[in-house]
């Protein structure tokens, strides 16, 4: 038995539990306080050694289990049936290499976002609940990423949704409120396309065990094959919610601003990769790729990801507040991991994986270098970011060179990634698509330098005096409060805590690494996309 | 030779019918504990006819006094019908258990006798609506379930509970005439009312190719007044005010138990009256998938639009009759256990939302208005709780028994008929629905209330305050997640007593 392969899932799903529940315990002793707490929203300020004690736990539980969670990845094949939801649909676990190769960077980049969150939640507050559901969801992610077939990844995707939801609501403000509400809806609006797919997907399946190349059926089908189609493609439509695909991808700027930057970090770099993940699933290892190329379902994605890589740029170019603007960046890069997929073909499976991986660091590295603007001097916007280099250099050159990486400039990774997606577009027999898809990724690669570099540029070099003269008489016509409050930032914006710095530093440093070395790890993309195709 | 087990069912309805009537001699709490006393003892005599007939592995036959069919009176106990039972004891001891503090804040101290009355009264209509095999038996059972029904309706006496037991006693006999009618015809054209002998009859005639039209008409009276009794489409008007403004008790029992127990007897009248081949041919029964997506859909509409939580759970009830109706309109064996599975997973999840909701209301001063529930879920923690869990349940999120019944229908709706496009849109679009409106309420109980102005008006509620209401709510809870999990047994075990059913 390899029973031991749940102790990464439900390790972090206990301790989290009981991190919650244990509020309500206190709660109930010192009912005054817990009132307080549960009504008026205000955090009960904990004292220092019971942060420490909080910190400690969350911080062993989360290295233990993800310790579990990388042993159980790399040890070979195993397996576990957790127990039969119906006669033949068990809820069981298999690890395969896609899977690892997801449980993997997850644990990675929630490892280092759990540090990073030690320092930064102290600023947001609640950091007992916060924690509580960042063990919750990490436990339900590496449960998704085991599951060994449709209807308990679904399981796991809805549980998902539901224990990230308040990561996002955390500061219960009303516009985190409705954002929550929007993010819910969105998920599951999507998982019922989902689910509605995998209904046919079970009539006509063998299996609806994951297997490399798809289990369907077309003797079973028979006429059929129209109707399913159209349950494929809600299936796509229905999952790519959750990866921010047109023309359901306006959750993800509006949940990211309301959301505690690591949050955000999480759900752009990990949370994000579970609806590539479900789409990735279904598609090759369900329905199989044969069964829709050259339909009008793959042109159709092909369509709809191409749209959403440019329209995601070109709105992250036009938002002005930083973390939305990461947010359409987001909607744009998952959108390219999704067209790698839609191609069909090996060179853009590898590129789309690659470039799940490269994106969740990149992308955590990017939303921790906001939240530390924004824990360190309280700047949300673009144009409040510059001259910021001066005082804080080390995190805006991490940034700069997870920026670099997005952009795909070699050598740093996401390079890579985008030449085997531009080379998996030429070489897929996809008529126009073929010279259409490297164009646009092109053209969204210069639109992300137009996004993102401003921030470098202006950051190191503010400008000549005339400008910060002009802006200065602006701030002059504000109250006087207001400057001294920009004064009192002033004095206090530095660089970071090495609990915060660290975190991204490895994150950056990941990103620009791997473009360094990518050689075992495209071999290993270029064996999973040989198995499924 | 009569194994002694097999008096269990006979005893069960007469034990709860003399309850009924001892109770009258009694005082409240004497009646009370006597209630008390009759479901725990119905409740092990059922779980013990469950076991001695799956040991049994076939359906027995009762036989009520000293004439044998096709004269006599006869019980007929399969698996189905003792699973039936005791799940039906069990939510009424929950749901009394759920609600019993509300009933003695809202109901006058001379009247809590009665309601027990009422009660055991209703358990024994319900218990013999299940257990019959004898066509007027069961009307006749039918008619003390819509009286003593009514009774538990208007019990918390006020002008709105007043209406709504009027129009649910207009809209009810309404049904129970229907019923009866075609019960004259089928006796009529059979002249029998054992359900076995209708049911030769019925082969008989339909082999014979007569009176086609005066079947048809019987059938269709039948369904339909059992229809306007269990609240389908466009019958459910009498619905929201019955299960929004009586007390909570009722509301539960009503929703989960009483309407479920009609939809048992047209099962009953589907399976063993007329035969499920005759149904089958019939178009009768896509009448009845029709108008159950269009509840479906209209329940959950209407849902939306309610700010008073009690009657947007009833208008949610609307669209889960919706669902069953639509599998039992799907006239596959596949459909049928979805629907029998849904009746399940409905009233534990309808009966525990109705105590939770009542829970929340409590701690908002009781006010209908949707904005005062603003943090009910901090104030009353175990009813916070549990409504979620109902939310989820009622959304279909995986783990809990909704899901699986969603499941259950959707593999029964694609077996490639014309019916499988319209049902899984309709399922989709309904669920989502289903979403907007709890997933909206859950948020708002969970929404930190800003304003001490009105923070004033509340209170919070601790599980010691209302011991028996945490419990009730724990086992609903429970049951929920058991019935999400370890489906397989069940919907096994409902498999086999459909089989036998017939």
């Amino acid at each position: 038995m390899d029973g031991w392969i749940l102790i990464p899932i439900f390790l972090p799903v206990i301790a989290g539990a009981a991190l919650l529940a244990f509020r309500r315990g206190t709660a109930g002793k010192n009912s005054d306080t817990g009132m307080e707490d549960g009504m008026s929203g205000k955090a009960q300020p904990e004292s220092a050694g019971e942060l420490k004690r909080l910190h400690l736990l969350v911080g062993a539980v989360l290295f233990v289990s993800a310790l579990f969670a990388l042993a159980a990845a790399w040890s070979g094949e195993r397996q576990v049936t957790l127990f039969y939801l119906m006669a033949d649909i068990p809820i069981y676990f298999r690890i395969d290499q896609v899977g690892a190769l997801f449980v993997t960077f997850t644990s990675i980049v929630w490892v280092a976002v759990g540090v990073y969150s030690f320092v930064y939640m102290k600023h947001e507050g609640r950091e007992r609940q916060f924690f509580g559901f960042y063990l919750l969801v990490y436990g339900v992610l590496v449960a998704l990423d085991f599951s060994g077939n449709l209807v308990t990844l679904y399981m796991f995707y809805e549980l998902m949704s539901l224990t990230s939801m308040p990561l996002v609501l955390h500061n219960r403000s009303r516009e985190a409120v409705m954002a929550a509400l929007k993010y819910l809806f969105y998920s599951m609006c999507g998982a019922y396309c989902g689910l509605f797919g995998i209904f046919f997907l079970y009539k006509y399946c063998d299996t609806l065990t994951f297997t490399a190349g798809g289990t369907l059926n077309l003797l079973l089908l028979g006429e059929n094959g129209g109707l399913l189609l159209v349950a494929v493609f809600m299936m796509i439509l229905g999952f790519g919610v959750k990866a921010g695909m047109l023309p359901m991808h306006a959750w993800l700027p509006t949940a990211h601003p309301v959301a505690p930057s690591p949050a955000s970090a999480v759900l752009s770099g990990i949370i994000v990769k579970a609806g590539v993940l479900a789409v990735f699933r279904v598609i090759y290892y369900v329905v199989g790729p044969e069964f829709i190329r050259g339909t009008w379902v793959q042109t159709a994605w092909m369509s709809l990801a191409l749209l959403t890589v440019f329209m995601g740029s070109l709105l992250a170019y036009r938002e002005k507040v930083f973390k939305k603007r990461l947010a359409y960046s987001t909607v744009s890069q998952a959108s390219y991991i999704l067209f790698g997929l839609s191609l069909l073909s090996e060179a853009g499976v590898t590129g789309a994986l690659l470039h799940s991986v490269f994106h969740a660091f990149i992308k955590s590295a990017l939303f921790l270098t906001a939240g530390i603007f924004i824990f360190q001097c309280g700047k949300t916007r673009v144009e409040e970011l510059r001259g910021i280099g001066k005082r804080m250099p080390k995190t805006l050159w991490c940034f700069t060179f997870a920026a670099l990486a997005l952009i795909g400039i070699p050598p740093a990774s996401g390079f890579i990634s985008k030449w085997y997606l531009a080379q998996g577009a030429l070489e897929a027999n996809v008529g126009v698509f073929g010279w259409l898809g490297p164009v646009v990724l092109l053209i969204s690669a210069l639109l992300t330098a137009g996004y993102l570099l401003p921030v470098t540029v202006r950051g190191f070099f503010p400008g000549s005096r005339a400008e910060t003269s002009k802006e200065k008489a602006e701030n002059e016509l504000g109250a006087q409060a207001g400057q001294e409050d920009a004064e009192a930032v002033r004095e206090h914006g530095g660089e970071p805590a090495l609990g915060m710095l660290v975190p991204l530093a490895v994150m950056a440093a990941l990103a620009v690494l791997l473009g360094l070395f990518p050689g075992a790890l495209i071999e290993y993309a270029a064996r999973i996309a040989a198995a499924v195709l | 030779m009569l194994d002694f087990v097999q008096n269990f069912p006979c005893f069960s309805i007469v034990s709860c019918m003399f309850a009924g009537i001892i109770s009258s001699a009694l005082k409240g709490k004497g009646a009370k504990i006597l209630n008390l006393g009759v479901l725990l003892a119905v409740t092990v005599m059922s779980a013990l006819t469950l076991g001695y007939v799956m040991d049994l592995g076939e359906s027995y036959i009762y036989v009520m006094g000293t004439f044998s069919a096709p004269w006599g009176n006869e019980l007929r106990v399969g698996v189905l019908e003792a699973a039936m039972a005791l799940f039906f004891c069990v939510i009424m001891l929950l749901s009394l258990m759920g609600g019993q503090q509300k009933l003695q804040e809202e109901v006058e101290e001379g009247k809590q006798k009665l309601y027990y009355i009422m009660v055991d009264l209703l358990m024994s209509s319900l218990l013999a609506l299940i257990y019959t095999n004898d066509m007027f038996t069961a009307y006749v059972f039918v008619e003390i379930n819509t009286i003593s029904a009514c009774g538990l309706i208007m019990i918390r006496q006020w002008g709105r509970t007043i209406e709504a037991a009027t129009r649910y006693m207009i809209m009810s006999l309404l049904g129970s005439g229907l019923l009866l009618m075609g019960l004259v015809f089928l006796y009529g054209l059979t002249g029998h009312l054992l359900m076995s002998n209708i049911h030769q009859g019925v082969v008989h005639i339909v082999e014979q190719g007569e009176y086609h039209i005066p079947l048809m008409v019987a059938i269709a009276l039948m369904c339909t007044g059992l229809a306007i009794k269990s609240a389908l489409f466009p019958f459910h008007s009498w619905l929201p005010d019955a299960y929004g403004y009586s007390t909570v008790a009722s509301s539960a029992i009503l929703s989960s138990l009483v309407s479920k127990g009609y939809i048992f007897l047209l099962i009953k009248i589907i399976y063993r009256v007329i035969g499920f081949d005759v149904i089958q041919q019939s178009k009768i029964i896509n009448v009845l998938f029709v108008f159950g997506l269009a509840g479906m859909i209209m329940g959950s509409l209407s849902a939306i639009k309610e700010s008073n939580i009690r009657r947007m759970i009833a208008f949610s009830s609307v669209a889960q009759i919706g669902y069953i109706y639509m599998g039992i309109g799907l006239g596959t064996e596949a459909g049928m256990t979805a629907s029998v599975f849904h009746v399940l997973s409905h009233a534990v999840t309808k009966s525990m939302l109705f105590i939770a909701a009542s829970g929340l209301l409590q701690a908002s001063g009781d006010s209908t208005d949707f904005f005062d529930l603003t943090g009910a879920g901090f104030r009353n923690k175990t009813a916070g709780a549990a409504f979620t869990v109902g939310s989820l349940s009622m959304v279909g999120f995986p783990m809990f028994c909704g899901f699986t019944s969603k499941l259950l229908f959707a593999r029964a709706a694609v077996d490639g008929s014309w019916k499988m496009l319209p049902a899984l849109i309709v399922l989709a679009v309904s669920t989502l629905l289903n979403a907007i409106y709890f997933m909206k309420t859950v948020i708002r109980i969970y929404t930190p209330l800003r304003e001490p102005a009105r923070e004033k008006r509340f209170r919070k509620i601790g599980i010691g305050e209302q011991p028996m209401n945490f419990v009730a709510l724990i086992c609903f809870i429970l049951l929920n997640v058991v019935l999400g999990l370890g489906a397989e047994p069940l919907v096994a075990l409902l498999n086999n007593g459909l089989k036998m059913f017939a």
